[in-house]
C-alpha cells in the first residue's frame, strides 16, 4: 500500500490527512506539542497507525508512507511572539540602522500613537565592519577582518544563536560577504548563518537587509525543528520522501527549507486557498474567499482564478522580498482570551491560550477565559463530545473563568459576557475578511466563503451575516484543510538570475545558455524527488522594464518564443502587461528600448492529487441522523433555544437542515444559525445558503424543498 | 434616489481608497525620477464630476489638498469643453497650484457620456525650468525666475496628444525624464479610470452618485463630532520662520487665531507677517494643507478623506502674507513652510488638546543635488531624503517616531533606498544612522535624528539646500526638552569647509568632496525625571543617548 500523508502543524491543533491511494481519506487531529512540534507529528502517527484498517504497528504504518507534506507554523508564530533566537548583524558600516529605520516609514501617516517595530536584532548587536564595494562591485575598501572578527567576540559573549551578513552592493559582487561568512562559520560553526548574496541576491539594500535578518531569526527555531522530526521518522523507519509546504503554494524538501527558513514564514496557511478552490468547482466556481480559524489565529485569503500571489510582503510590518501568497492574518482563533482594556471595554485576543495552558475547559491549568470557553457557555460546544468525546471541556471551568474575567467586571451574566465574547470574536475575523476584500476593492459578498479550521464553522454564520455574504461551504475536511491542500500542492522551485541586456540587441545564444541552466538545475531538484519526466513543466519569465525605469514588470514568455528568438512576442507581451499595470506603453517610442534584468525559471513537479470521490445522490430529508438536540444561543435573537443536532458523518449528498441547527463531527461543530439552511453537495460538502438564496444551491435542492 | 446601503457604502469608500492606493503603486513602479520612484513625492487622488475629493493616496500630504480646488478650477475654466479622452497639465502657484515643481495630470471619467469622476496625479517633478536646475532657486523674486507656468491646458484632446503643446512644454524643462514621468502619471490616470468605470458599471451610476453622497455626509458628521470634542473659544499661536534666502538675520512669524465654535473650526491667519521678497512664500494651497494636515493628527486618524472631511474647517489667509504670496512673487520654498505652521497650531492647540497634541517636530532642512554622473555620461537630479528626516515630537504616552522627517508628510515620503541612490547618482554613501542625543528629553522622548555622510562622484556638482531648523530646534511640552538642530556641512578635497546657509546656491562642488548632515530630533514631552529608568537603560546599551547625557537630562545614575 502506498500512503500519502498532509501535516499541517499549528499553534493549537497539528492535522493530519491521509490519502490512501484511492481509497477513503482520513483525517485526524491531536492536540500539538509547542516546545517540541515534533511530538504531536509521532502522536498523531501513531493513532493513525491504530485505527487502519487492520490496525497497524508504527513501523508498518511508516514503511507503507511514501511521502509526506509537511507544513508548519513554528517559524511564523516566533516571528510574530518575539520569540526568535538571539541574532546579530554584520553589516557594512555606517548603515548598521538600516533594518530599524525601514526607510523611515510610519504606516499611519496622522496616527501619532503609531510606533515604530521592535527590530529583530537590537541596535548593540547591528555590528558595522569596514570594507566597501561600489555600485559595480568593485572593491573601494578592503574588508576589515579585525572588524568582523571584534563583532564575532562580541556575539559570542552575548550568546547569539544565529548570525545575518548583509553587505552595501553584494549583489553586484558576494565576495566580501562570503569572507566574512567564512570566518563566522569558523569562530561559530553552531551559529546558523545567513548571507545575503546567497539568499537573495538582487539589488536594494533595505529589502535585503531585512529579509536576510528574518531568516536568520528564525533559522534556527526551524532547523532545530526539522532535524528533531527527521531524526523521530527514520527511528521509526520513514524511507519516503519529506516536503516542505512554502509560502508560495508549493513544495520543497527540508534541505532547501532549513537554508531559506524565510520561505515557510507561510508555510502553515498556504496550502488552505488551493484547497478551497478545488471545493467551490463543484458549484462551479472559480473565485472564493478561504478563511481558517484554527486555535491560535485566523487566515483569509482571496482566490481569484487562481491564489492571489504577491511577490514581495510584509510580516508584523518587515519587509520579506520573496514570492508568497497574499494571505492576511490576525490573531483570533479558539484559544483567544477575552480580556477588558483600560477603559473597560471586552476585546478579544491576539493572546492565545494556545494548547498549554490552553482555554480554561480544557483543565490543563489555563485560568484565562478562551473563545472556546465562550462557545461551549452557548452551546455550541458539546463538552462529551469535543474531538469526537476524546477530550472532555469542562464546563465549570468555564463559566468560572468567564465569570472573574468578563462577566462580573462588566456586570454581566455569564451567559451575556459569553455572547459578547463571541460577537467580538466574529467582528475581528469579518474585519480580517474586509482587509482581503473590499480593502482591495472586491466585495466579499460576491465570493463563495470556504471555511476551514476546527473553530471556523462555529463562527461563520454571524461573520456572513456581519459582510451579508450569501454562501457558504464547510468540506469534510474542513478542520484540517491545509492538511488535505498539502497533498494538492505541486513542487515548485523558484529560480532567479540577472541577466541585463537590451532586447532588441539580445545575445540569444547567451539568454538560452542561462535558461537551460536554470531549467537544469530544476530538473536535478525534480529528479532528485523522484518526479518523472513527463510529469515537470517549466515557466519561464524575463523581468523587463523601459530603459532607466527603477522597476521591473514579469512577463512570461514561451519556451518556443525562446527557442525561435521570436522578439515581437516577447516585446508585445511586455508592452501589453506594462499597459495593464500602469495604464500605457511606450510602443513604438524609439527613445524607450526595452531592457531584460532578470530571468526567472520555476519548476514545477506536478504531484499525485487526491481524487474527489462524487457521491450518489440521496433524498433531502435528513432526521435520520438526528442525534438529540440541546440548547444553543441563536445571536440575532439574543436568547438560548433549543435545537437538533445532527451527526455530520451519516449525513450525505442532498441531505438538506433548516436553521438554526447543530451539525456535529469529530473535528468540527457546525453552527446553522437561524438565518441559514444547509445542503450536502456532491463532494459531501456542507453548503450552508442564506435561506432567501435557494437560487445559490438549485441543482440541490432542485424540487425538494419548498 | 437608491436606497442607502451601509455595506456598499463601505465597499465605495474602500474602493476608492484602493484605487487610489493602486494609483499610487503604478506611479512608483513606473517613474524614472528617484524623487518619484524611491521617495514616493507625489499624490494621487479620485474626485467627483464636480472636482470634490473623493479619496486621496496622501504620500506627501502637503501636495494633496490643492489637488480638489484645481480640479473645480479646470472645470470652471473649460466651462463645459471637457470631453471624453481630454487629459489636462497643470502647476500654476497662482491658479491654486501648491508649488511649480509638484505637477498634476487631470483625467476626466465618463460613464456613458457623463462626466462622472476625475482621476487625477500630482508629482515633484525633476525639473520645471526656470533659471536654476531641479527648481528651487533661493534667488528668486518672480515667479518666471523659478519655473515654467502651465495653467490649466489641455495636452491631450479626445485621445489625441497635442504635438505642439507637449513640446512647448518640454522644450522649456531640462531633463528627458520629466517627459516619461509625466506619461507614466497619465498612465496612473488611466488606471483610475478603468478601475472607477468598473466600479460604477457594478453597481450603476445612480447607486454611486447617492453613495458618494452619503459618504461625504457620514464624514462630516465625524469631522464635526471631532471638532466638538474641543472646547469652544479662541487660541493663538506662533512660529517662527528664519531667513528669506536674501536677508541675512531676516525673521518672520507665522501667526494664527483659531476658533473653535461647536462644531466648526477656523484658522485665521490675518496676523501673521507679510510676504517677503524671496521666494520664502507660501500659496494659499500649500498653506491650506499645511493647516489641514496639522489638524488631522489631532483627531480621530479613521476619518475617510473626501469633500465632508474638508468641510467643516475654514483657513483665512489674507493675501499678500507670507503664507498666501501675491502675484507674481516667488514661493517655491512655500511647502516647507509647513514645519513652523504646524508649530504655531500646536502651541495654540495644546492648552485645551493635551493629549491629542505632540512636542514641536523636527524642522525639514534638505538638499537637492545635480549635476552629471560621468561614468553614465548622464545627468541626475537627486532631493536627498534620506538626509533630512529627523525626530517627531513625543505625545502623551507615546515616545517620539524616530528619524520619521518633516510633519509635511509624516512618514510617507521615503528615504532612497541605499544602493538605489548610488544606482542614480554618481555619489557613494558613508553613513545614514541615528544620531545619538538628538532626541528631546522627557518623561516620553521625543524622536531621534540623524546623522548622514556622502561622498560626492562627479566634479561641478550643483548643491541646493532648502529647509529651516539651524536656528531653533523643536519645542518640549509640558516639561520636556526640546530636541538638536540642523546642519549641513561639505568639506572640499582641499580641506576647505563650507556650511551653506539653510536657503542656498552652492556650485561647482569638486569630486571627492565629503557631505555631512544631521537632522535634529523631535521636542520630548512631560519631565524628564518621570521617564522610565529600564527604558533609559536600554537606550544607553543601544547607544542612543550617552551616560553623560542620561545623567545630565534624565538625573540617571546606572546601577
Amino acid at each position: 500500500m502506498s500512503l500519502k500523508i498532509g501535516i499541517d502543524v499549528g499553534g493549537t491543533f497539528t492535522d493530519f490527512f491521509v490519502d490512501q491511494s484511492g481509497k477513503e481519506t482520513r483525517i485526524h487531529k491531536t492536540l500539538s506539542t509547542p516546545s517540541d512540534p515534533s511530538i504531536a507529528v509521532m502522536n498523531g502517527l501513531t493513532d493513525i497507525a491504530e485505527s487502519m484498517d487492520p490496525p497497524m504497528s508504527l513501523t508498518e504504518l511508516a514503511a507503507a508512507v511514501d511521502t509526506i507534506v509537511h507544513g508548519t507554523t513554528v517559524t511564523t508564530n516566533a516571528t510574530l511572539t518575539s520569540n526568535g533566537a538571539k541574532t546579530g548583524l554584520i553589516t557594512t558600516e555606517g548603515v548598521r540602522d538600516a533594518l530599524e529605520m525601514r526607510r523611515g516609514i510610519r504606516e499611519e501617516q496622522y496616527n501619532n500613537r503609531c510606533t515604530n517595530v521592535v527590530p529583530l536584532v537590537p541596535r548593540y548587536l547591528r555590528q558595522g565592519v569596514g570594507g566597501r564595494l561600489d555600485r559595480n562591485g568593485k572593491e573601494i575598501k578592503p574588508l576589515d577582518l579585525n572588524d568582523v572578527q571584534k563583532a564575532i567576540d562580541l556575539f559570542k559573549a552575548d550568546g547569539v544563536k544565529a548570525v545575518a551578513i548583509c553587505f552595501m552592493n553584494s549583489f553586484a559582487n558576494g565576495d566580501h560577504e562570503q569572507r566574512a561568512a567564512e570566518l563566522v562559520r569558523r569562530e561559530m560553526p553552531e551559529a546558523y548563518l545567513t548571507v545575503s548574496s546567497d539568499l537573495l541576491p538582487s539589488i536594494r539594500f533595505y529589502e535585503r537587509v531585512s529579509t536576510t535578518a528574518l531568516n536568520s531569526y528564525i533559522g534556527p527555531i526551524l532547523d532545530h525543528y526539522l532535524n528533531q522530526l527527521l531524526n523521530r521518522l527514520k527511528d521509526i523507519g520513514f524511507k519516503g520522501i519529506l516536503l516542505i509546504m512554502q509560502s508560495n503554494g508549493g513544495v520543497m524538501t527540508p534541505q532547501i527549507a532549513k537554508e531559506k527558513a524565510a520561505l515557510t514564514l507561510l508555510s502553515g496557511p498556504a496550502a488552505g486557498p488551493g484547497a478551497g478552490l478545488q471545493y467551490v468547482k463543484a458549484h462551479n466556481q472559480e473565485n472564493c474567499i478561504v478563511v481558517d480559524m484554527g486555535g491560535t489565529s485566523f487566515e483569509a485569503a482571496l482566490v481569484v482564478g487562481s491564489p492571489v500571489v504577491v511577490n514581495e510582503g510584509e510580516i508584523d510590518r518587515r519587509r520579506l522580498a520573496l514570492p508568497m501568497l497574499g494571505i492576511h492574518t490576525i490573531g483570533a482563533g479558539g484559544g483567544s482570551v477575552g480580556w477588558l482594556d483600560e477603559g473597560g471595554l471586552l476585546r478579544m485576543g491576539p493572546e492565545s491560550a494556545g494548547a498549554a495552558p490552553g482555554p480554561a475547559s480544557y483543565m490543563k491549568g489555563g485560568t484565562k477565559p478562551a473563545c472556546t470557553d465562550a462557545n461551549l457557555v452557548l452551546g455550541y460546544l458539546n463538552p462529551d463530545f469535543f474531538a469526537g468525546g476524546t477530550m472532555k471541556l469542562d464546563m465549570d471551568a468555564a463559566r468560572k473563568a468567564i465569570d472573574e474575567h468578563v462577566a462580573t467586571p462588566m456586570g454581566f451574566s455569564i451567559e451575556e459576557a459569553a455572547a459578547g465574547m463571541y460577537r467580538i470574536a466574529c467582528m475581528n475575523m469579518a474585519q480580517g475578511i474586509r482587509e482581503i476584500t473590499i480593502k482591495r476593492g472586491f466585495d466579499p459578498r460576491e465570493f463563495p466563503l470556504v471555511v476551514a479550521g476546527g473553530a471556523g464553522p462555529t463562527h461563520s454564520c454571524l461573520i456572513c451575516e456581519e459582510l451579508q455574504i450569501p454562501f457558504q461551504l464547510v468540506p469534510r475536511e474542513s478542520s484540517i484543510l491545509c492538511a488535505a491542500g498539502m497533498l494538492m500542492s505541486d513542487l515548485r522551485h523558484d529560480f532567479v538570475r540577472t541577466f541585463v541586456a537590451l532586447l532588441n540587441d539580445l545575445d540569444w545564444a547567451a539568454l538560452n545558455k542561462v535558461v537551460s541552466a536554470m531549467v537544469d538545475e530544476g530538473n536535478k531538484l525534480l529528479e532528485q524527488e523522484n518526479i518523472p519526466e513527463d510529469r515537470r513543466s517549466t515557466i519561464i519569465k524575463l523581468d523587463c522594464r523601459y530603459l532607466r525605469q527603477y522597476h521591473e514588470v514579469s512577463v512570461e514568455v514561451s519556451q518556443s518564443d525562446v527557442d525561435s528568438h521570436n522578439l515581437d512576442a516577447i516585446a508585445a507581451a511586455f508592452h501589453e502587461e506594462h499597459n495593464r499595470l500602469f495604464g500605457y506603453s511606450l510602443e513604438g517610442d524609439a527613445d524607450a528600448p526595452v531592457e531584460i534584468i532578470n530571468i526567472r525559471v520555476q519548476s514545477v513537479g506536478e504531484v499525485e492529487k487526491p481524487a474527489f470521490r462524487t457521491e450518489e445522490k440521496s433524498s433531502a430529508d435528513a432526521s435520520y441522523a438526528i442525534k438529540g438536540e440541546r440548547s444553543v444561543y441563536i445571536p440575532e435573537d439574543k436568547e438560548f433555544r433549543t435545537v437538533p443536532v445532527y451527526d455530520g458523518h451519516k449525513m450525505v449528498h442532498g441531505n438538506h437542515v433548516d436553521g438554526p441547527a447543530m451539525i456535529e463531527q469529530v473535528t468540527t461543530a457546525i453552527f446553522v444559525g437561524g438565518t441559514f439552511n444547509c445542503v450536502i453537495d456532491q463532494y459531501g460538502s456542507f453548503a450552508l445558503y442564506r435561506k432567501d438564496r435557494t437560487d445559490l444551491v438549485s441543482s440541490l435542492i432542485k424540487g425538494e424543498t419548498a | 434616489m437608491s436606497k442607502i446601503d451601509p455595506i456598499l457604502l463601505s465597499v465605495y469608500a474602500r474602493a476608492f481608497k484602493s484605487i487610489a492606493d493602486e494609483m499610487s503603486i503604478s506611479v512608483q513602479q513606473s517613474t524614472r525620477s528617484p524623487i518619484l520612484c524611491e521617495a514616493k513625492d507625489f499624490v494621487t487622488g479620485l474626485y467627483d464630476g464636480e472636482g470634490n475629493m473623493l479619496e486621496q493616496m496622501e504620500n506627501l500630504p502637503i501636495l494633496a489638498f490643492s489637488l480638489a480646488p484645481v480640479c473645480k478650477y479646470i472645470i470652471d475654466y473649460y466651462d463645459g469643453n471637457i470631453n471624453e479622452g481630454d487629459v489636462f497639465f497643470h502647476n500654476d502657484v497662482f491658479s491654486m497650484g501648491n508649488q511649480n515643481n509638484d505637477v498634476a495630470v487631470y483625467k476626466p471619467i465618463f460613464f456613458d457620456g457623463q462626466l462622472v469622476a476625475w482621476s487625477a496625479v500630482k508629482g515633484h517633478q525633476a525639473d520645471i525650468g526656470g533659471n536654476v536646475a531641479g527648481g528651487y532657486n533661493p534667488n528668486a523674486t518672480e515667479v518666471w525666475q523659478e519655473a515654467l507656468r502651465i495653467p490649466p491646458i489641455k495636452v491631450v484632446e479626445g485621445g489625441k496628444l497635442r504635438k505642439d503643446i507637449w513640446n512647448l512644454i518640454f522644450a522649456n524643462i531640462r531633463f528627458d525624464i520629466v517627459q516619461h514621468d509625466m506619461k507614466a502619471q497619465m498612465g496612473a490616470c488611466v488606471i483610475g479610470e478603468r478601475r472607477m468605470l468598473d466600479l460604477i458599471g457594478k453597481y450603476g451610476l445612480e447607486s454611486y452618485q447617492d453613495h458618494k453622497q452619503a459618504l461625504f455626509e457620514a464624514t462630516k458628521k465625524m469631522m464635526q463630532a471631532e471638532i466638538r470634542k474641543v472646547p469652544n473659544g479662541t487660541y493663538t499661536g506662533e512660529g517662527k520662520v528664519f531667513y528669506d534666502g536674501r536677508h541675512k538675520g531676516s525673521e518672520f512669524t507665522i501667526r494664527v487665531k483659531i476658533t473653535v465654535e461647536d462644531e466648526k473650526i477656523t484658522f485665521d491667519y490675518e496676523d501673521t507677517d507679510a510676504q517677503t521678497d524671496g521666494f520664502v512664500n507660501g500659496t494659499y494651497t500649500s498653506s491650506a494643507s499645511a493647516t489641514i494636515l496639522t489638524f488631522l493628527q489631532m483627531v480621530n486618524p479613521d476619518i475617510p478623506h473626501n469633500q465632508g472631511m474638508v468641510e467643516p474647517i475654514e483657513i483665512l489667509i489674507p493675501e499678500g502674507k507670507i503664507l498666501n504670496a501675491s502675484y507674481p512673487k516667488a514661493t517655491t520654498f512655500g511647502n516647507h513652510l509647513c514645519p513652523p505652521n504646524a508649530d504655531a497650531i500646536i502651541r495654540a492647540l495644546s492648552p485645551v488638546m493635551p493629549n491629542k497634541v505632540t512636542a514641536g517636530w523636527n524642522n525639514l532642512l534638505c538638499s537637492l543635488s545635480t549635476g552629471k554622473d560621468a561614468e553614465k555620461d548622464d545627468t541626475y537630479v537627486d532631493i536627498f531624503f534620506m538626509g533630512m528626516k529627523g525626530g517627531s515630537g513625543a505625545m502623551d504616552g507615546t515616545d517620539g517616531y524616530d528619524h520619521i522627517g518633516m510633519i509635511d508628510a509624516s512618514g510617507g515620503v521615503l528615504d532612497q533606498d541605499y544602493e538605489m541612490f548610488e544606482q542614480q547618482t554618481p555619489h557613494t554613501l558613508i553613513k545614514h544612522e541615528y544620531d545619538m542625543d538628538s532626541a528631546g528629553a522627557g518623561r516620553w522622548r521625543g524622536g531621534l535624528g540623524t546623522e548622514t555622510i556622502y561622498e560626492i562622484g562627479s566634479d561641478d556638482t550643483q548643491i541646493v539646500t532648502f529647509g529651516d531648523g539651524d536656528f531653533e530646534g523643536s519645542f518640549g511640552l509640558f516639561g520636556g526638552k526640546g530636541g538638536g538642530l540642523n546642519l549641513i556641512k561639505m568639506t572640499y578635497p582641499d580641506g576647505t569647509e563650507v556650511i551653506p546657509n539653510n536657503k542656498d546656491l552652492i556650485t561647482g562642488v569638486p569630486k571627492g568632496t565629503v557631505y555631512f548632515q544631521t537632522a535634529g530630533g523631535g521636542g520630548g514631552y512631560g519631565r524628564p525625571g518621570e521617564r522610565d529608568r529600564e527604558a533609559l537603560a536600554r537606550e544607553i546599551r543601544d547607544g542612543i543617548i550617552s551616560k553623560e547625557k542620561a545623567a545630565e537630562l534624565y538625573d540617571y545614575a546606572e546601577g
